[in-house]
């Protein structure tokens, strides 16, 4: 679950690390409160979870109260990658002495969380380890034998930072270790972590994404509520039914799979033959007969859908039961669209005979790629579109 | 030979009171693997399936000698379970569960490297060796034995390419599928490695997708280390979109890192035969 900034701050803040001060609102007359609290000037930052705001336009400085009234109104219609801003965060505007990067996130090569700090702060931390990699520095974090302080100050002064701001920088940092393995980070990111005219360390950003598999017992996270940005009704719908459903657009083969990996070559087996996938539908563990019929019934529903390629292993779920959910939408629905099922493994027999008494060619020893081409060949005979898409 | 398991590895289920586990201690069973216990805390003194249950990993290892063992309990419960399995230093920890909290993962796969107990998993099907034994859950019929090592992150892609080569005469030596999360106990070069002095087996299959960096390790590997075997390797994941998720935690490119193009690429340098279909992974192990 990635947090909005102002959800982040306040997480980061229980930890002991220092925050601008401010509040988050959902309209103008709101700002206009929490600002006379502040003091002016203000900022005012857009609340959204992907994209960058700085780029749209999401931050604003407001040195009065109808800059501020005009400045809240203007944000809140405003659209950031697709997603609308409904709530602004009003904070008081700092006097930036120094800007720096602190982060924590999985490196992909050790697979431990690795520490990285920068004294190169509010740049694109990707773009300063691309062209000065010189200027990050990184400490791999052992979860069993965390860094004490004097590993953590090592680092910062290898950053550059002397002195008080030095310790005051460390302790942050030290802070922001512990916040990572407190809320089952997957990404801890202060970009920029900010030093002050008065020499004050303060997160004047917080970006932080929250393992899903462990929301359950982070309590911290129980409060925060997420729709907003699943713009995509079936993509809602997907979830609410816990099946993994991303939409492509434009494409014309729907797809049905149980499985990432499957899912994910089955869509590349398409677009090689000429076809252009609507979607990606993993099933995952689990695919009782109700979830696989919901998830039918998903892919039909999906726009520009004129071939469906359904391909499942009865491993951990079994063949019969997941025929019976296929079934169970054909009946109901009698689909124009033209169904090739794939599906072997545990139970397959009787899978295949409730398939074959509703005249569902079927797969039974083929391969994935012999599945597309029998769907491309029957879009084909009724004259679909079948090339010209590169996917 | 095959690799980490065959018709001697004695083995037991954790969780195997529970719905999953009863079915996969049958299906275990009518494989002729041997099954010689089931770990639930609570619950000593039950049968599954004629298997007697113990309450923890010590007291069935009092009982006897164990190989490996199959976790199979819900995610809460994953890091304890493998934990007394390492710590009774079980010499192969299969974890099935899908869902492992990142954090969890990160402790059990620091514990492992520390103990050498040999983890395989989170979000796995597990490890075969055909017409041997399994420490898994998938269909054992769609496997047959022959010359072939598998390693996959995926495990309906190990299905599906087993199945083919099975299909079209083909067997397979073991297939080893290490899980689709970004953190687990095992990886590509591991398993390489093993296929590496491994008699049976003469050529290996190498089943990426995109996210992570296991393939571009394993090219690494590869390339430093002259491998004696034909390495075939499909990556899935080409045509799926940056920055969104594809069901595995482990397959999200992010910021350029982890592309098929960036796996293909250090996978052909390191003199691998990279195909970009299915059935021409089935056409190269002819």
């Amino acid at each position: 679950m990635k947090l909005y900034e102002y959800e982040g701050k306040a997480l980061l803040a229980k930890t002991g690390i220092s925050v601008p001060k401010g509040g988050v609102v959902a309209g103008p007359t709101e700002a206009a409160v929490v600002a006379a609290e502040l003091g002016y000037p203000v900022v005012l930052k857009s609340q959204v979870l992907r994209g960058s705001r700085g780029k749209a336009g999401g931050i604003r400085f407001a040195a009065d109260g109808n800059a501020l009234v005009r400045e809240a109104e203007a944000l809140l219609t405003l659209s950031i990658g697709g997603e609308r801003v409904e709530k602004l965060l009003i904070e008081e505007r700092l006097t930036v002495a120094r800007e720096l990067y602190a982060g924590i996130t999985l490196d992909p090569l050790t697979l431990l969380p690795q520490l990285m700090i920068s004294p190169s702060g509010g740049m694109d931390i990707e773009t300063v380890a691309h062209s000065t990699p010189g200027k990050l520095y990184r400490l791999p974090l052992d979860p069993l034998d965390l860094p004490g302080l004097p590993r953590v100050i090592d680092l910062v002064l290898m950053a550059g930072l002397q002195g008080e701001e030095m310790l005051r920088v460390a302790g942050t940092v030290q802070n922001l270790i512990r916040a990572y393995f407190r809320y089952e980070a997957i990404t801890v990111e202060i970009n920029p972590l900010i030093i002050d005219a008065q020499g004050r360390v303060l997160a004047a950003d917080a970006k932080l994404e929250i393992d899903d598999s462990a929301l359950g017992r982070v309590k911290e996270t129980a409060a925060f509520v997420r729709t907003e940005y699943l713009l995509d009704p079936l993509e809602a719908e997907a979830k609410a039914g816990e099946i993994a459903y991303v939409r492509m657009g434009g494409g014309n083969v729907g797809l049905v799979s149980g499985g990432a990996g499957l899912g994910m070559a089955s869509m590349d087996m398409i677009s090689v033959h000429g076809g252009a996938p609507a979607n990606f539908l993993d099933l995952g563990g689990n695919a009782t007969r109700e979830r696989t019929a919901a998830a039918l019934r998903i892919v039909l529903k999906t726009p520009g859908v004129e071939g469906i390629l359904i391909n499942l292993f009865g491993g951990i779920n079994n063949c019969e039961s997941m025929a019976k959910g296929i079934a169970q939408v054909l009946d109901a629905l009698h689909p124009p669209q033209a169904i090739v099922v794939k599906m072997r493994g545990h139970s397959q027999d009787e899978g295949w005979a409730i398939l074959e008494a509703r005249q569902i060619p079927i797969v039974k020893f083929g391969t994935t790629e012999e599945a597309v081409l029998l769907l491309m060949e029957k879009l084909k005979e009724r004259g679909v579109r079948g090339s010209g898409h590169t996917g | 030979m095959a690799i980490l398991v065959n018709g001697d590895t004695r083995v037991i289920i954790q969780g195997a009171t529970g719905k999953q586990g009863k079915y996969h201690t049958l299906k275990l069973l009518e494989y002729h693997v041997r099954v010689v216990g089931g770990v639930t805390p609570g619950r000593e003194g039950a049968q599954v399936h004629g298997v007697p249950v113990y309450g923890t990993v010590a007291q069935a290892m009092k009982e006897t000698p164990v190989d490996a063992s199959m976790i199979v309990v819900p995610p809460a419960g994953v890091l304890a379970a493998a934990l007394d399995a390492i710590e009774n230093r079980v010499p192969l920890v299969v974890v099935i569960t899908e869902f492992v909290p990142l954090h969890d993962a990160l402790k059990i796969r620091g514990m492992a490297r520390k103990t050498g107990v040999r983890i395989i998993g989170p979000n796995t099907i597990g490890v075969i060796s055909p017409g041997k034994s399994k420490v898994g859950i998938m269909p054992g019929f769609i496997y047959g034995e022959g010359p072939v090592g598998v390693i996959s992150r995926s495990g309906t892609l190990t299905h599906e390419i087993a199945s083919n080569l099975t299909c079209r005469g083909i067997g397979q030596s073991t297939c080893v599928c290490i899980g689709g999360d970004m953190v687990k106990g095992t990886d590509f070069v591991d398993v390489l490695e093993l296929f590496r002095a491994d008699p049976e087996t003469e050529k290996v299959i190498l089943i990426g997708e995109i996210g992570g960096a296991g393939e571009e390790l394993a090219a690494r590997y590869l390339r430093e280390h002259p491998y004696p075997k034909k390495v075939i390797a499909f990556i899935a994941g080409a045509t799926a979109p940056p920055e969104k998720r594809m069901g595995h935690a482990g397959a999200m490119i992010s910021a350029g890192f982890g592309t098929a193009d960036s796996k293909i690429r250090s996978l052909k340098e390191a003199g691998v035969t990279v195909v970009e279909s299915l059935d021409e992974v089935i056409r190269q192990c002819r």
